[in-house]
């Protein structure tokens, strides 16, 4: 039987339950890391990638309002999360669609639903499920831990390649940018919330299990975007040569 | 570990930080700077974080393209926009009261 963890035991199960399947090891992210994408692919990236970080703070809103109300700090972090994604600053989702339209593809597109792959619609379908269905901390350690805090990292890796391989301008990549600093805030703020109310061993366990699951959603929408649009221009055997680390048995079971 | 100074309404208040720390997301997270720090955007818009340098400058990486946009000729004064700055060495900062004004375009 699982027992309660502290904040120290719970924050290092949550690290591992999310380490496990990162983004990072997908065959879409080690061919971009390397700087073997075309622009195209990336175009097909942003317009997939819009409606997935489009709704985030429709997610969130759904979280707050379900937030218990003495939960002022959750609450004040979801609202302050929200403004930062929509009205803080230039809208984030702006900043994407730029750097869609120097990849060769329009803002007409990106918007477009039609244009975003069915593995995508899933994630996104997970999101706005785990946003109105679960416990609100619940909830919480799924989209901001699970997901969310894992895009600095990501986008640490990736950014530079953007510029020195890729070849775009700091304007044109100003969204991978602000989402190392603003993210790595939202990233620890959710830790924080969720370390300090998920107070039973039921939740932690449920946040755990979570946690595991938004990974593993992410890692198969990543891994999806490499084989409806770059399979058949760069063989996985190539991507093997850049990556031997990424487990085999991992991609075979996302093949299947 | 970097050992950090702020300076802020004639008070100073001193903490130590992680190698390769971003102010901001400290005092995003609640941690020292906070609450002392002013930010805004966290993405070299608003210039709300912008500090003067006091020592510790010439360890900092180049300005980057966001701080010489909103800074302009402030940097030649020694500021710098917190949001941008990842910390490695000691370094000791200085907040105005209000937060300085965009540079007119022909400045930029």
């Amino acid at each position: 039987m699982p027992e309660l963890m502290n904040h120290v035991e719970f924050r290092t199960a949550l690290e591992n339950a999310i380490k496990g399947k990162s983004a990072n090891k997908a065959p879409f992210s080690i061919a971009w890391a390397s700087g073997k994408l075309s622009r195209a692919h990336l175009g097909k990236w942003a317009e997939n990638h819009y409606h997935y970080v489009g709704p985030f703070a429709d997610y969130l809103a759904y979280i707050y309002a379900r937030m218990p109300a003495q939960y002022v700090e959750a609450k004040d972090f979801l609202l302050s999360n929200m403004y930062e994604e929509e009205i803080g600053g230039d809208r984030h989702t702006d900043l994407l669609i730029r750097f869609a339209e120097a990849c060769g593809t329009t803002r007409a597109r990106v918007i477009d639903p039609d244009n975003m792959t069915a593995t995508t619609r899933g994630l996104q379908s997970w999101c706005y499920s785990v946003a109105m269905r679960e416990d609100p901390i619940v909830a919480v350690a799924a989209l901001v831990v699970g997901l969310e805090s894992q895009v600095p990292s990501i986008y640490r890796k990736q950014t530079p390649t953007l510029r020195e391989k890729y070849k775009f301008s700091d304007e044109e990549v100003e969204f991978f940018d602000l989402h190392i600093v603003s993210d790595e805030i939202h990233g620890e703020r959710g830790y924080q919330i969720v370390l300090e109310h998920a107070n039973t061993v039921e939740l932690q366990q449920r946040c755990l299990k979570i946690c595991e699951i938004g990974a593993q959603m992410r890692l198969s929408y990543t891994t999806a975007l490499y084989w409806d649009y770059v399979a058949n221009d760069i063989p996985i055997s190539e991507i093997e040569n850049v990556e031997p680390k990424v487990q085999h048995a991992e991609r075979q079971l996302l093949q299947a | 570990m970097p050992r950090v100074t702020f300076h802020r309404d004639g008070r100073a208040y001193h903490g130590e930080v992680a190698e390769n720390t971003n102010l901001v997301v400290r005092a995003g997270i609640k941690q020292f700077p906070f609450p002392h720090l002013r930010y805004g955007c966290g993405m070299g818009k608003c210039g709300k974080c912008a500090c003067r340098v006091l020592k510790g400058a010439e360890l900092l990486s180049e300005p980057n393209w966001k701080e010489k946009k909103r800074l302009g000729p402030g940097l030649d004064e020694g500021y710098r926009l917190i949001c941008q700055l990842w910390i490695n060495h000691d370094v000791e900062l200085e907040q105005d009261k209000i937060p300085s004004e965009p540079p007119s375009p022909a400045a930029a």
